[in-house]
């Protein structure tokens, strides 16, 4: 079974015809799972010691010598590998009392915690699929970053007590600062929203929910909200990263909207987050050290909070590996700056900014297409994927405990 | 002629795509390298569709290409595809909650006769 | 998709009646369901018509790719995201244990199914837009997020 790990769909009815080591035919993957197929084939990274071509020995060597001469060593990524080599790191971070952080720290990680510690309730997919009437898509337009979500299951798709779906038995709310793709199929029910402005906006769905008179947005049209959040069923919150951060610190806002509507029925929660296995890390973690990110074991100690954020600890360390990840395309200029003057260790499959900037770059395999292993979805399933190439290029699972090894 | 804008980071898939095919590519900086900007916003700039701006604020500064929005108005409103480009422009001062402006970049954009920002110069500004 | 009222505009408009039809918006409304082409209207053939000949033209190619049904896919507008394989009701009925509850299909009776990240149209013979119990089903152009379908 072919999985895609494109994002954290982690679709598994994917079909390949494979024909001289390329694939000929790829069924069911999305635009963007098909370019992560053929990213394969393309723009892939050599192991290299300040920019110079080594054997991969010498640069796992290279990796593990500055890591353990590091005193503030920063270990960052991990949304892009599966839970066995998240692992790995975590253990790797114990060992060198090294700060650990994942993508989700920027990003959904607020929400993710107060999903996994069970502070808003949350469902499985197929739940959202079986009995889902309403999806509201908060902050998040899932047909340009989660392509298939709609179609497979929170929209389209018929289910065990929807099998009238979108036509007669489900709903679509998108409430976003633009009208994007997914917000042009929620017709009528796309509420705009200006940016940071979404706790007003939250405060008078609240408001209209105990009957009382809006103060933010246009009054017929909350009302015409409230209503229709009252006669849903079961609902499903998807937000994405527009709200939290709109939101920022004020996310009980979020866990009262919540339990409002749970007082009417049914009403879950599951946050769109950014890489295919980023629940994965944060759950891991969370069991570990009761924490999903942001977490230092130096001392011996389990510290957590904004000093060991990346944002923080790019600036604070004196080494960093990054795995899987690309910061100096994805942070802001003076964090990405600032990792990018560090002794700076990249395990990446593609070349990247971070790559073409690393003192270290160690060359890894792309799971589901060249190593295997397991990974949560999006709603903590848990799926396993298989190798289907065989390039010899190593897992983050493999290079980890290589590294381990050394040190 | 300058105008403020408040910029907001978005996902799209199509440029998502292009980096999977190649970091360095002209299709990926073509998509990439965009600011989307309300209609009135682009008559007060003087600035025509694919017409090169400067994005400007008190972190970084980039050219790219403005591009005309088909949204309902949202003048002061403009939108950015996250991207090298766009966080080149984001502010790392962030508060307790670590999550940094993305959604909220406060820049000003005037015409430009400079060439569009190339990634290499972006890298190039971060290793200086 | 261009309009009736667009094609009018560019026809010489001399009325010659040479087409067959009594007006050129008669005439534009049959170029548009494809029951004429552009030279079938001779004054159009006419030197001095040659500009609007050439956007005529350019307006009209879209709908020689369209299948009989009249579907046209736009393959570079598309995201391949499914919702017209899960929406169509033939996919739906072909496949009630896959594109019915959101899977790509296995069979090969259905009508539309994503292939290399993008949609693929095949067996258009069995839309309901076809035939002579034809309905006006849309369930593929209202559920498409970039319009990358759409019907003449």
């Amino acid at each position: 079974m072919v999985v895609c790990t494109g994002c954290s769909l982690l679709c598994e009815d994917i079909e390949l015809v494979l024909k001289d080591g390329s694939i000929s035919q790829a069924k069911n993957l999305c635009r963007k799972g098909y370019a992560h197929f053929q990213a394969l084939f393309t723009e892939r990274t050599r192991p290299t010691i300040d920019g110079k071509e080594v054997s991969l020995d010498q640069a796992i060597g290279k990796a593990a010598e500055i890591l353990k001469s590091a005193e503030r060593p920063l270990l960052y990524g991990w949304s892009n590998s599966s839970l066995e080599a998240q692992a790995a790191g975590i253990d790797l971070a114990r060992r060198l009392g090294a700060t650990i952080d994942d993508t989700s720290s920027f990003c959904q990680g607020i929400l993710m915690e107060l999903v996994l510690t069970g502070k808003v309730p949350t469902c499985t997919l197929d739940d959202v699929r079986n009995y889902a009437d309403t999806s509201v898509f908060w902050g998040a337009d899932p047909s340009n970053s989660y392509p298939r979500l709609l179609s497979r299951f929170a929209y389209y798709p018929r289910g065990e007590k929807r099998q009238k779906s979108y036509e007669e038995e489900r709903i679509c709310i998108a409430v976003d600062v633009r009208k994007s793709a997914t917000a042009r199929l929620c017709s009528n029910y796309y509420f705009r929203v200006p940016p940071g402005q979404d706790a007003e906006f939250i405060e008078s769905i609240l408001a209209v929910l105990d009957g009382k008179i809006p103060r933010f947005g246009d009054k017929k049209r909350m009302i015409e909200l409230g209503t229709v959040l009252r006669k849903t069923e079961y609902g499903v919150l998807f937000p994405g990263f527009g709200m939290v951060s709109s939101l920022q610190e004020k996310t009980d806002l979020l866990v009262r909207l919540a339990a409002k509507l749970n007082e009417m029925s049914t009403f879950k929660v599951i946050p769109i987050v950014g890489h295919y296995n980023m629940r994965g890390f944060n759950q891991l973690l969370l069991d570990e050290t009761g924490f999903i990110n942001r977490v230092s074991f130096q001392g011996g100690k389990v510290i957590h909070g904004p000093e060991q954020s990346v944002m923080a600890a790019a600036k604070n360390c004196d080494a960093a590996l990054v795995i899987g990840a690309d910061p100096l395309s994805a942070l802001p200029f003076g964090t990405a700056r600032a990792l990018a003057k560090t002794s700076l260790i990249a395990i990446d499959p593609r070349q990247t900014l971070t790559t073409n900037a690393a003192r270290v770059v160690i060359p890894s395999a792309m799971y589901g297409l060249e190593a295997g292993g397991s990974s949560l979805r999006l709603d903590g399933a848990k799926i396993e994927f298989e190798a289907i190439f065989k390039t010899g290029n190593l897992s983050d699972e493999q290079i980890l405990t290589r590294i381990k090894e050394a040190i | 002629m300058e105008v403020e804008v408040t910029i907001v980071a978005f996902q799209d898939i199509f440029q998502n795509e292009a980096r999977k095919k190649g970091l360095y590519t002209d299709e990926y900086r073509q998509l990439s390298a965009q600011i989307i900007l309300d209609k009135q916003d682009m008559t007060r700039l003087g600035v025509k569709d694919g017409q090169r701006v400067l994005v400007k604020n008190e972190v970084c500064g980039v050219v790219v290409a403005a591009k005309t929005s088909d949204d309902e108005p949202h003048p002061g409103l403009a939108f950015m595809i996250n991207s090298p480009w766009s966080n080149q422009l984001v502010r790392d001062d962030v508060c307790d909650t670590s999550i940094p402006g993305f959604k909220k970049i406060a820049a000003r954009v005037s015409p430009s006769e400079e060439n569009v920002t190339q990634i290499s110069e972006l890298l190039q500004r971060m290793r200086a | 998709m261009v309009s009736a009222m667009e094609i009018y505009q560019l026809l010489p408009k001399e009325a010659c009646k040479e087409c067959g039809y009594v007006s050129c918006m008669a005439l534009a409304v049959a170029l548009l369901n494809r029951e004429k082409k552009l030279e079938d209207c001779p004054s159009l053939q006419n030197l001095k018509y040659q500009d609007k000949f050439k956007k005529l033209k350019e307006l009209l190619a879209p709908l020689e790719k369209a299948s009989e049904t009249g579907l046209i896919i736009h393959p570079e507008k598309c995201f391949g995201c499914g919702n017209c394989v899960v929406a169509c009701p033939v996919n739906v009925a072909a496949e009630p244990t896959r594109c019915a509850v959101g899977l790509g299909p296995q069979g090969d009776k259905v009508i539309l199914t994503v292939e290399d990240g993008v949609v693929k149209c095949m067996n258009v013979k069995e839309c309901r837009r076809f035939g002579p119990n034809k309905v006006l089903c849309n369930a593929c152009t209202v559920t498409c997020p970039s319009q990358a379908i759409e019907f003449v």
